[in-house]
C-alpha cells in the first residue's frame, strides 16, 4: 500500500526538482515563476499526504491558502513580466539592471 | 440502472463485472450522445433554414428515399473522416494533433456525472457541481494549443479572443453556480434535483414547476445560460470564429477527422450547457406535474407514465433549450468583442454577486416558500 | 502491488516527468504545457488522499485559469529563447548537485524507516456519504474564518494591482467618445464662411488661402 514516506519523497523530488530548475534557468523569469508553481505544489503534496495520514483536515485547510496566496502572486508576477517586458523588450534577468549602483 | 447491468454479469468475477457494467454504460452515454450531436447539427441547419425561409439539406436520406435530408449528417461525417488532415508547415506538429484531443476530451468527459433520471447516473460523485465545472474549464486548452500550433495569424488571433472570453464567462458561471448550490445545500448534482421537487404553496395553491430553481435564481438562470452560450463561442459570442473577419477563428487550419473532432466538442459542449440549465435549473428529470398529480391519473397505462417523472422530461428540457441556442444563432446579429468583455466583466459578474447577497439575505431571513 | 499502488506510481511517475521538462524544454510553451500536466497528475494524486475538494480546485482554478494566463503571456510575448538559454549547460552540474544533495538530505528525514506504514497506518476510509467539501467549508467558516477573510483581501490587491499594471492608454489608438459626440452642435462642426464666387487672379493675398 500506498504509505505516507512514499508521498513525503515524491514530494521531496519536486521540491529538489525544482530548486534545480531555479539554478539552471536563471536567466529566463518565465520558467523562474514556473519554478516557483512547482516549489508551492511540493509544499501542498506534503501537506495534503499529513493531512490524510493524520485524520486532521487542517493540512488541506492551509492548502487551501496556499493556492490562494499562489493564484495572487502568478497573477502580479506575470503582470510585472509584461511591463517589463513592454518597456525593455526582454525578460533576461541579467538585463534588468538600471538599477546597478 | 447500476445494479441491474451489475447482477446481470453474475457469472464475471466482481471486478471485471463492475469493469463491464461501467464500460457498457459508458457507452450508453456516448453513443446516443454522437448521435445527438450528428443531429443537432442537421436540426440546425433545418431550424435556421425554416427561420430564413429555405429549405436547408433535404437530399441525402436513406435507400433512395430523401426523408427531409435526415441522411445529411451521417454523410458529412463520412466526408471528414475520409478526408485529408493538412499539416501546415512550420505548424507544431504534436500539439497541432493533440489539440482536438483535448477539445474532445473534456466535453465527453463532464458527461460522466450527469444523473439522466433517479437511478441512471454514471458516477453520483459527493462533487459533482465542481467536476462539470473543472472540466468545462478545461476545454480552453484545445482552443488556445490549436491557435498556436497552427502557425497562422488568424487562427491565434481567433484562439487568443476565445481564450479570453472563454476565461471572463467561466467566473460568472461559476458564481451563478454558487447560487444553485446555496438554495440546494448540496454539490451532488441528483440532489439538486431532488431539492427542487417539492411544488411549493404560494397563496395557498401548489402552483406546477414552482419548485424549480428557475424562479427564486432567475436572474442568475439567465446569467448562467447566456454565458453558456459564450463559453460555447456559439452566435451572437461566436467573435472566436467571426468568419467575416478572421475567417474561421482558431480551426481554419484543421480539415478532417481533426476538424471533425472540434466540431464534435463544439455541439457536445452545446448538449451539455443545455443539460445543465435542465438540471439545475428547471428540475432535470422532474415532471412539471410531479406531486400535483394523484396516484389514480399515474396508474393510468400511456399517460401516467408520460406525466411521470422520467428521462423523457430531462430530453424535453434539453431540446428546448438547444432549440434556443439554434434559436439566437438566427436572430442576433454577432456582438462586437470589447462589447462580450463589458457584457462579461461589468454586468453578469455584479448581477451575480447582487442576487448572491439577495439570497444570503433570504436564507438568513428564511423567506418562505423558497429559501428554507 | 495493488490497484491503488499502480496509480499512486502512475501518477507520480508524470508529475516527476512534467517536472523534468519544465525545468529542462527550450520551447516556454512546452514548458507551461508540461507544468499543466504535473498540477493536473497532482490532482490525480490528492484524489487518493481523499482531498477531493482541493484536486477539484487544483484543476478548477491552476489548470483552468492561473495556467491559462501563463499560456496566454508565454505566447504573447515575443521571446527571445536563445539569449534566456545562454550558460544553461554550464549551470548544469551545479543545479544537478545542489538537487541531488538537498534530496538525499531529505530523503534521510523523510524515508519508510521514519514515515512508513509502521508509524503511521493507512487511515480508516470514509463512508461514502463523506463529503470532504462540507468539512473544509466547516472549518473555514467557522475557525479560520479570518485567515479566510485575509485570502480574500489578498485576492482582491492581485486583481488591482495586476489591472493597474499592464493598463495603458496607447497613445496611438483611437476611439469613439460618445458623449461628446452626442452633445456637439452644429456650429462647433461646421463653419460657414463668406467669400466671393470668383476670385480675381490678381488679388493682392493670393496664395495666403491654398
Amino acid at each position: 500500500m500506498v504509505a505516507l514516506s512514499d508521498y513525503l519523497i515524491l514530494g521531496a523530488i519536486l521540491f529538489c526538482l525544482s530548486i534545480a530548475g531555479i539554478f539552471l534557468n536563471r536567466k529566463n523569469i518565465i520558467v523562474l515563476l514556473m519554478s516557483l508553481e512547482l516549489l508551492l505544489l511540493s509544499a501542498n503534496m506534503n501537506f495534503i499526504a499529513f493531512s490524510h495520514f493524520l485524520g486532521d483536515i487542517t493540512g488541506q485547510i492551509f492548502v487551501f491558502f496556499i493556492l490562494t496566496v499562489a493564484a495572487a502572486e502568478a497573477a502580479i508576477g506575470l503582470a510585472i513580466l509584461v511591463v517589463l517586458f513592454r518597456n525593455k523588450r526582454t525578460i533576461n534577468v541579467e538585463q534588468i539592471d538600471t538599477m546597478r549602483g | 440502472m447500476n445494479d441491474l447491468l451489475f447482477d446481470h454479469l453474475g457469472f464475471l468475477p466482481d471486478p471485471a463485472a463492475l469493469t463491464v457494467a461501467t464500460l457498457m454504460k459508458i457507452l450508453l452515454i456516448m453513443i446516443p450522445l454522437m448521435l445527438g450531436v450528428a443531429y443537432v447539427t442537421y436540426a440546425e441547419r433545418k431550424i435556421i433554414g425554416f427561420m430564413q425561409i429555405r429549405k436547408g439539406p433535404n437530399r441525402v436520406g436513406f435507400f433512395g428515399f430523401s426523408l427531409w435530408g435526415l441522411g445529411q449528417p451521417i454523410a458529412d461525417g463520412m466526408k471528414l473522416a475520409f478526408k485529408e488532415i493538412i499539416i501546415p508547415t512550420n505548424a507544431n506538429l504534436y500539439l497541432f494533433l493533440l489539440a482536438p484531443i483535448l477539445a474532445i476530451v473534456p466535453a465527453l468527459a463532464a458527461w460522466a456525472v450527469i444523473p439522466f433520471s433517479d437511478v441512471m447516473v454514471l458516477a453520483d460523485v459527493n462533487a459533482g457541481l465542481l467536476y462539470v465545472l473543472a472540466m468545462t474549464s478545461l476545454g480552453v486548452y484545445g482552443v488556445i494549443i490549436a491557435g498556436w500550433a497552427s502557425n497562422s495569424r488568424y487562427a491565434f488571433l481567433g484562439s487568443m479572443r476565445s481564450a479570453a472570453q472563454i476565461v471572463a464567462y467561466e467566473i460568472a458561471m461559476g458564481f451563478a453556480l454558487v447560487g444553485v448550490l446555496m438554495v440546494a445545500g448540496s454539490l451532488n448534482l441528483r440532489e439538486i434535483i431532488l431539492a427542487q421537487q417539492v411544488p411549493l404553496n404560494l397563496f395557498g395553491f401548489n402552483i406546477i414547476t414552482s419548485g424549480w430553481f428557475y424562479i427564486p435564481l432567475f436572474p442568475l438562470f439567465l446569467v448562467y445560460f447566456i454565458s453558456g452560450i459564450a463559453e460555447t463561442n456559439r452566435a451572437p459570442f461566436d467573435v472566436a470564429e467571426g468568419e467575416s473577419e478572421i475567417v474561421a477563428g482558431f480551426h481554419v487550419e484543421y480539415s478532417g477527422m481533426a476538424f471533425a473532432l472540434f466540431f464534435l466538442a463544439e455541439y457536445a459542449n452545446i448538449i451539455m450547457i443545455a443539460t445543465l440549465t435542465a438540471i439545475m435549473f428547471t428540475g432535470g428529470w422532474l415532471s412539471p406535474f410531479d406531486g400535483l398529480l394523484n396516484t389514480e391519473i399515474l396508474s393510468v397505462p400511456v399517460l401516467g407514465a408520460l406525466l411521470d417523472s422520467g428521462i423523457h422530461w430531462l430530453f424535453l428540457k434539453m431540446v428546448f433549450f438547444i432549440y434556443l441556442f439554434l434559436w439566437f444563432r438566427a436572430t442576433f446579429p454577432r456582438y462586437r468583442y470589447d462589447q462580450i468583455m463589458r457584457l462579461g466583466w461589468k454586468v453578469f459578474i455584479p448581477v451575480t454577486i447582487i442576487w448572491l447577497t439577495v439570497e444570503c439575505a433570504g436564507i438568513l431571513l428564511e423567506i418562505e416558500p423558497w429559501f428554507v | 502491488m495493488t490497484f491503488q499502488y499502480g496509480l499512486f506510481m502512475f501518477f507520480a511517475a508524470l508529475v516527476v516527468y512534467g517536472a523534468v521538462c519544465v525545468i529542462t524544454l527550450r520551447n516556454p510553451v512546452h514548458a507551461v504545457l508540461h507544468l499543466v500536466l504535473t498540477f493536473f497528475a497532482s490532482a490525480g494524486l490528492w484524489m487518493l488522499l481523499e482531498a477531493e475538494f482541493l484536486a477539484i480546485i487544483l484543476v478548477l482554478v491552476y489548470v483552468g485559469a492561473v495556467m491559462v494566463l501563463f499560456l496566454f503571456v508565454v505566447m504573447m510575448l515575443d521571446i527571445n529563447v536563445s539569449e534566456t538559454r545562454e550558460g544553461f549547460v554550464s549551470y548544469v552540474p551545479v543545479g544537478f548537485l545542489i538537487g541531488l544533495v538537498l534530496l538525499l538530505q531529505i530523503r534521510i528525514v523523510v524515508g519508510s524507516e521514519f514515515f512508513g506504514l509502521d508509524q503511521y497506518p493507512l487511515p480508516v476510509p470514509r463512508p461514502a456519504d463523506y463529503s470532504n467539501t462540507a468539512e473544509l467549508g466547516y472549518l473555514i467558516y467557522t475557525v479560520y474564518v479570518y485567515p479566510f477573510e485575509i485570502a480574500a483581501v489578498i485576492l482582491l490587491v492581485a486583481i488591482i494591482a495586476a489591472i493597474s499594471l499592464t493598463m495603458r492608454r496607447r497613445p496611438e489608438s483611437r476611439k469613439q467618445m460618445p458623449d461628446k459626440q452626442v452633445k456637439v452642435k452644429a456650429d462647433e462642426r461646421l463653419k460657414l464662411i463668406k467669400m466671393d464666387a470668383v476670385v480675381s487672379v490678381d488679388k493682392k493675398d493670393q496664395g495666403d488661402d491654398v
